[in-house]
């Protein structure tokens, strides 16, 4: 059998589309789920027994339980419990920031303990203030040292991100799907689908790698 | 004027100090010094509450520092300290690691914050290093930049912890030069080191450490002329 690419050229750019929408889901998740991580890391090292077992208790549950249920019972429970009715968008980015801010919470503690000791002591021995320190001198070394676990930690939301699709979004995925059931065709836009994904992991690992570079040199 | 009322720091079931009094006039040069794992590290330490005592008290200015609600912050900015390891911040350029705190502590204003800076870099014979970061610097110059960010928040004591251990033997003279050139100047100095040359030259007072006890609080003439106890006698037969 050969491939027959014509017949779904002309679904191409609606294909292309949603490029748009996986990486809004990515970017908007993953840049909160930074922030959040970053919130839930402070507690796993603060000496507030509740937040430090909070944070713990969550993570091993965000870890320890698959994405598409996460998403499902986002989608499905919150109408259920509040009466209020959520979107796909709402509920892609709730449950893609809350799982990816138990990962990098993860991560962002290690770096955390991966700068010197030194560098906290000497900040409080100018009289800096511990948030302060922690934000101007601490996070930013931690955040160096953990770059590339933070872009494979990017890498592979931007591919969970298909998960969306389950619940009706219009990503990359979705779209790929619409047109194999119109055209009766499903390997050529899958085909077009996997490129994109490809093509998007290649250029963020590419300007990780540059990034990285300019860090070093700095 | 600085106070130690029976200073005892255990780590765990390990007792580093075990009750140190002493009495540090404003404006003095203290060394102290002692065999390794005597205590003199986390004694120092105790006075900006990098480690805080297990009991005892301390007093800074007649402000009893070591009580529950003592404001650390505000302590911190009177004391200032220079590290083994001169932990500048890597990711600042030489001018912000010393003008971070005024800026951020002091509130002080930016352009101000400048001309200190340079001011103090220009005195550690840093002035062509103001944009350069520390990775891009010689130990010698480290540690030369850690004493000018120790100085530009004007503390009025700064405490040395062997500032010149992790140096190369070449570049210790030019740090020692700079410590030198700020005792006597007002500035309360506690040195924590293993230049016994350097102690007799600089300080007022040696205080010799030895298993977490004060053996000796001596003015430093007198303690290298004829030291008063027999344990600081065959300390300094060896190191001398």
């Amino acid at each position: 059998m050969l491939l027959d690419f014509e017949r779904v050229w002309p679904s191409v750019p609606y294909i292309l589309e949603g490029v748009q929408v996986t990486l809004a889901y990515t970017g908007v998740s993953l840049f909160l789920g930074f922030l959040w991580g970053t919130c839930l890391a402070l507690f796993k090292i603060s000496h507030i027994k509740v937040l430090k077992w909070f944070s713990s208790f969550y993570t091993s549950v965000f870890r320890g339980t698959p994405l598409l249920l996460q998403l499902m019972l986002i989608y499905h429970a919150i109408p259920q419990l509040t009466g209020y009715t959520i979107s796909v968008w709402e509920a892609g980015i709730l449950t893609f920031t809350l799982n990816s801010g138990a990962y990098i919470s993860e991560h962002i503690r290690g770096g955390i303990n991966a700068v010197d000791k030194g560098q906290m002591e000497a900040a409080l021995s100018l009289g800096i203030s511990y948030p302060f320190a922690m934000k101007d001198i601490i996070l930013p070394q931690a955040i160096r040292i953990i770059l590339p676990s933070l872009v494979s930690e990017s890498i592979d939301l931007l591919k969970e991100s298909t998960l969306i699709s389950v619940i009706g979004g219009a990503d990359i995925l979705r779209r790929a799907n619409i047109v194999a059931s119109e055209k009766y065709l499903y390997f050529e836009p899958l085909l077009i689908a996997g490129g994109l994904y490809y093509v998007l992991v290649m250029i963020l690992t590419l300007g990780a790698r540059i990034l990285e570079k300019k860090l070093k040199t700095s | 004027m600085i106070l130690l009322e029976n200073i005892h720091k255990s780590f765990g079931s390990l007792e580093v100090l075990k009750g140190i009094s002493g009495r540090i006039p404003r404006g003095e040069v203290l060394a102290i010094i002692g065999p390794s794992g005597s205590g003199k590290s986390t004694l120092l330490r105790s006075i900006n509450l990098l480690e805080i005592p297990t009991s005892g008290k301390i007093f800074v200015d007649n402000t009893c520092i070591t009580d529950k609600g003592a404001n650390i912050g505000k302590l911190r900015t009177k004391v200032g300290m220079v590290f083994q390891q001169f932990n500048l911040f890597p990711h600042m350029t030489t001018l912000e690691n010393v003008i971070y705190a005024p800026l951020k502590v002091k509130k002080m204003a930016r352009k101000e914050a400048e001309i200190l800076g340079k001011k103090l870099l220009e005195k550690v014979g840093l002035k062509n290093k103001v944009q350069t970061y520390p990775p891009n610097l010689s130990g010698g110059q480290k540690q030369r930049a850690a004493i000018a960010r120790a100085l530009a928040m004007e503390p009025e004591v700064i405490l040395f912890d062997e500032p010149t251990s992790a140096l190369d033997p070449e570049m210790v003279k030019e740090v020692l030069e700079v410590i030198k050139s700020l005792a006597h100047t007002g500035i309360t100095m506690i040195i924590v080191t293993h230049e016994m040359g350097f102690a007799r030259e600089i300080a007022d007072r040696i205080w010799f450490l030895d298993e977490g006890h004060l053996v000796e609080d001596s003015m430093s003439q007198k303690f290298f002329k004829s030291p008063k106890t027999k344990r600081a006698k065959s300390f300094l037969e060896k190191v001398l």
